[in-house]
């Protein structure tokens, strides 16, 4: 069951005004935003001292969620280190470790205005190019990270690649699925005998897509959602952005359904001072399909289970047979596409 | 024997009552529920025209891949036989031992085609499969 505004509304105000120092804390209003099937995420408006002021506050979710997904302490503390990297993010204010506050983990960011919803971006004629090129470089700023870094010393390095860490958490779940997924166990085996090489490790947003950044008047104002992130190559994140099932039927334009994969490649590449393997992005994008599919049918589970029950959930676990089918076909692709060719998904 | 109007006659009409009728009344807010319930009936109707013939399909591919003699079970006897099947064929898969097999990967395409058939029909559109 998700939180209730009333039932938040006072213990938030005292915990806002003890973090704040402010005498008076009024909550002029409580709101869930849409979306966050993980997470619950709430607008907070606040008067402190009389002074009108904006957040969000962000909460676990009432279940276990995700498995990959890590707690609200952990979030905070990337968040702490993303925002101290001028990395745009809603700039976090104040951690509430304790559970017996509202019943769960929660902390409360600076809100940032702008446009989340990807059916809506996607559509936006205004956006293209030029914010895909942002957002490339804002990618590289956040790549920039790189392991060693003392605030992100919570992270676990993946055993023994990227890659081959990410196939063991999916084939880990699976094991405890009662459902087999023939077709999602071959993407995974293709997955193991074609891994690329891995570089270099940065840190990684690991679900860096529309639907996950705040764009107002065009502009790119935040990334968003960062409980997946992690340890890296840098053409995991590459590739998730460019992948067909983040583009929300915007097919043709490859670069998270707003612009050209050119646009967003110049974007990373100028920033970052070194160049996207191009023949390395395919693979990434075959995995964003199977990781992606992977937590669909958790999110079916967690409906299924009856400790979760929703429709969205239930709906999601639907999406799972068209990602294993484009996982399928652009192995096709990759395997028929003449060696050293340009490959296009 | 059942008589009609069918489960899958009165999820059509349920689904046509709502898009038609209780849609365009419903507040902004309650729109986005009132698609996915909407997108569950459509759905489900799809799984249920569709029936046990895909199923078959996939276990007569299946039968034939493990040389078993395929008995036309329906209903529950049906899921269990899949499901041991496609479990022999995920360890298989896992241990290597179908590594560039053609026919294994031309039957989990067709498997997954026609799961999308179901769940998603316009996405196979887009993939050019009708």
């Amino acid at each position: 069951m998700g939180l209730k505004a009333e039932a938040i509304k006072s213990p938030l105000a005292a915990f806002i005004a003890e973090r704040a120092s402010a005498r008076t804390v009024r909550i002029t209003a409580l709101e869930r935003f849409g979306g966050g099937a993980v997470q619950e995420n709430w607008r907070v408006d606040a008067e402190l001292d009389g002074k009108a002021e904006v957040f969000v506050m962000r909460a676990s979710s009432g279940s276990e969620g995700v498995a990959e997904s890590m707690s609200r302490v952990e979030e905070f503390e990337l968040l702490a280190a993303a925002h101290a990297a001028r990395i745009a993010v809603p700039e976090p204010l104040w951690l509430a470790s304790d559970a017996g506050l509202i019943g769960r983990q929660f902390y409360i960011a600076r809100f940032v205005p702008g446009v989340a919803a990807a059916h809506r971006l996607v559509r936006d004629p205004a956006l293209g190019d030029a914010l895909v090129t942002r957002l490339g470089e804002e990618l590289a700023r956040i790549h920039a990270l790189r392991p060693g870094h003392s605030a992100l010393a919570f992270l676990e390095m993946p055993q023994p690649t990227p890659a081959r860490a990410t196939i063991q958490r999916i084939r880990a779940f699976l094991d405890r699925h009662p459902t087999p997924h023939p077709a999602l166990e071959w993407v995974l085996r293709w997955l193991e005998l074609h891994e690329p090489p891995c570089r270099e490790l940065v840190f990684a947003h690991r679900d860096y897509r529309t639907g996950n950044y705040l764009v107002e008047r065009g502009e790119l104002r935040a990334i968003l959602d960062w409980e997946f992130s992690g340890w890296s190559d840098p053409h995991e994140d590459i590739g998730w952005f460019c992948a067909r099932c983040w583009r929300f039927g915007s097919n043709e334009r490859e670069a998270g359904g707003i612009g050209s994969r050119e646009a967003f490649y110049l974007g990373y590449e100028r920033a970052a001072g070194r160049s996207i393997e191009r023949a390395t992005v395919p693979y990434w994008e075959v995995m964003a399909h199977a990781r992606w599919a992977s937590m669909a049918i958790q999110q079916g589970a967690r409906h299924l289970s009856g400790l979760d029950r929703s429709l969205e959930l239930a709906l999601t676990a639907r999406i799972a047979p068209e990602l294993e089918f484009e996982a399928l076909h652009l192995i096709r692709a990759i395997e028929e596409a003449p060696r050293g060719a340009s490959w296009r998904s | 024997m059942r008589d009609r109007p069918s489960a899958a006659d009165l999820i059509e009409i349920a689904r046509e009552v709502l898009q038609q009728e209780l849609l365009p009344r419903l507040p902004a807010e309650a729109r986005i529920q009132g698609l996915m319930v909407a997108n569950a009936l459509a759905n489900a109707e799809r799984e249920i025209a569709a029936g046990t013939a895909p199923l078959l399909a996939e276990l007569a591919r299946l039968a034939s891949h493990y040389g078993e003699s395929m008995e036309a079970a329906g209903g529950e006897q049906l899921q269990a036989t899949l499901a041991r099947l496609n479990r022999r064929l995920v360890a298989d898969i896992r241990a290597g031992r179908l590594d560039g097999d053609r026919e294994i990967a031309r039957h989990l395409f067709a498997t997954s085609v026609d799961a999308v058939r179901e769940s998603n029909p316009k996405y196979l559109k887009s993939r050019g499969i009708e």
